[in-house]
């Protein structure tokens, strides 16, 4: 079992997420960064798409009370197990009793812990992944309790050329409402540097504006990595926990590459758009 | 029909006809026919009220070839719908209370409150589609009386069972939750029920009656998990 002593910031469990339910406006959810989360599970020899703990910039700190192997990666929390700093993107043994403070990131924004097994919660609409109104828990308190299942078979890892890096280029493809913006939107939107807003798993908002007043169009199905312009001028990123559908026109698509990128940049970080041909 | 790649493996359909319940229908004939020709090939399969929007296993299949036998479909097989409808009684309070944006809706279209209450209770309206939100229906089409644009800066906070009104079509939030329609009214019934094998009572081809209550009785109804009342057509 693990126990949460501390909770951190917004901790959830994760796995790839839930799908064929978007017709009902079920979201996908799953890991915000993709990549980082199946990496941890690949080191420790878990199948890709296990579920695992999301940490955002203030991690949680947990008890363990039977020995097991972890895993951290995506950003560097400066994690600690008792005492000790660890080190990422390696597996870890950890001994019943032992205590591990993920701490706090100052570059990027999530960091995945994998369990060498599987960390037992409820699978509701073929997903373990939190999100309110499907999952009981929204997100992990403190005295939360999981059980997991131990696997102690060898972990045939030998080493994995990854290190974490932030990336300010977002990839993108043009959306169905690409032609609503005028040759002075397109430009700046193409070629000014943007920074991040408010942000959660549901969506990223640009703190700078485009000046063309668009309308709103009838409502359409939407995926993460959408990018609405509402009347305002406001530019939203949508991320995992989107909405399935939304009225605002979609000027742009980000590739999944950007999408894991996005998930680990936080307020004030700088980024750019780059268009691709699909 | 319009094709658009999303992205690798999202392709969009939409149509450009006029809105009504004749077009909800060939949409949904429309993705039950994909669905069937396709199952397998298909993550998400998302119906709106002009659009659908297919995610797919790009193990199985390429957006190509699922153009093509998208394109292959017989429109006349399609436009038959022997669906039956169903209409959902769905009670709503507007006590000012609830109904934030009411005020604001009487003035930008000139019109009293109750007049807005009595033209939104006047039509039975089509559930053009489902999303933004687990239970999430998008209604219409409103009176033109009640058309208006979605609001300028969305609200982070709407409450759940909300009522709103944006463009011409009405709509009812499930749970709390930011969004950008105007509010003029808030139902106590459960939308979206995870314990239910069915978790949506309501799809879209089926059509909602709104009956107006009053605060007292919303708030008697309130903590109580009740299916709207079923007429079938």
């Amino acid at each position: 079992m693990i126990k949460f002593i501390a909770k951190g910031l917004y901790t959830t469990i994760q796995d790839e997420g839930r799908f064929g339910y978007r017709d009902i406006g079920v979201p996908y959810s799953g890991y915000m960064d993709k990549e980082n989360a199946q990496i941890a599970n690949l080191i420790l020899d878990n199948p890709l798409n296990n579920s695992l703990i999301e940490a955002t910039l203030i991690g949680p700190t947990i008890k363990f009370d039977k020995s097991a192997f972890i895993c951290i990666t995506g950003a560097d929390f400066n994690p600690m197990l008792n005492d000790d700093k660890i080190s990422l993107y390696t597996p870890i043994k950890v001994n019943k009793g032992d205590i591990l403070k993920i701490n706090n990131s100052s570059v990027g924004s999530r960091c995945y812990i994998s369990i060498k097994g599987n960390i037992n919660s409820d699978v509701i609409l073929g997903s373990k992944s939190f999100y309110s109104q499907i999952t009981k828990s929204i997100v992990i308190e403190k005295g939360d309790e999981f059980n997991f299942k131990v696997n102690n078979d060898e972990i045939t890892y030998k080493y994995i050329h990854k290190k974490f890096k932030l990336d300010s280029i977002v990839e993108v493809l043009k959306g169905p409402e690409f032609e609503c913006l005028s040759k002075e939107s397109i430009d700046t939107l193409l070629n000014q540097e943007f920074s991040i807003g408010i942000n959660n798993r549901m969506a990223y908002y640009l703190n700078e504006k485009i000046k063309d007043r668009v309308n709103s169009i009838i409502s359409s199905g939407v995926i993460p990595g959408t990018v609405q312009l509402t009347p305002s001028g406001q530019i939203i990123i949508l991320h995992r926990d989107c909405q399935t559908t939304g009225g605002y026109p979609r000027i742009l698509q980000l590739n999944e590459k950007s999408l894991n990128n996005l998930a680990q940049l936080r307020t004030g970080d700088k980024m750019f758009f780059k268009l691709l041909d699909l | 029909m319009e094709f658009f790649n999303l992205n690798e493996n999202s392709l969009l359909i939409t149509w450009n006809s006029e809105i009504n319940s004749s077009l909800t229908r060939l949409i949904s004939s429309y993705k039950a026919e994909i669905l069937s020709i396709c199952k397998n090939d298909i993550q998400d399969c998302v119906q709106s009220i002009s659009s659908i929007l297919i995610i797919i296993d790009l193990n199985r299949i390429s957006i190509s070839e699922i153009v093509e036998k998208i394109k292959m479909i017989d429109y006349k097989k399609v436009n038959k719908n022997d669906r039956i409808k169903k209409v959902w009684e769905i009670p709503v309070c507007y006590d000012l209370e609830y109904a934030t944006d009411i005020n604001l809706i009487s003035d930008k279209n000139n019109i009293s409150v109750r007049e807005i209450i009595d033209t939104h209770l006047s039509k039975t309206y089509d559930v053009l589609s489902m999303g933004f939100l687990p239970g999430f229906m998008y209604l219409g089409k409103t009176d033109k009386k009640l058309y208006c644009e979605r609001k300028e800066k969305p609200s982070f906070k709407i409450r759940k069972g909300s009522i709103g009104l944006a463009l011409d079509q009405t709509c009812i939030y499930p749970r709390q939750s930011p969004g950008g329609w105007n509010i003029i009214g808030v139902t106590p019934i459960e939308l979206f029920n995870i314990n239910s094998k069915n978790p949506c009572f309501s799809r879209p081809g089926d059509k909602i009656q709104f009956v107006e209550i009053s605060k007292s009785e919303y708030k008697s109804f309130k903590n109580r998990l009740d299916k709207p009342k079923l007429k079938e057509l």
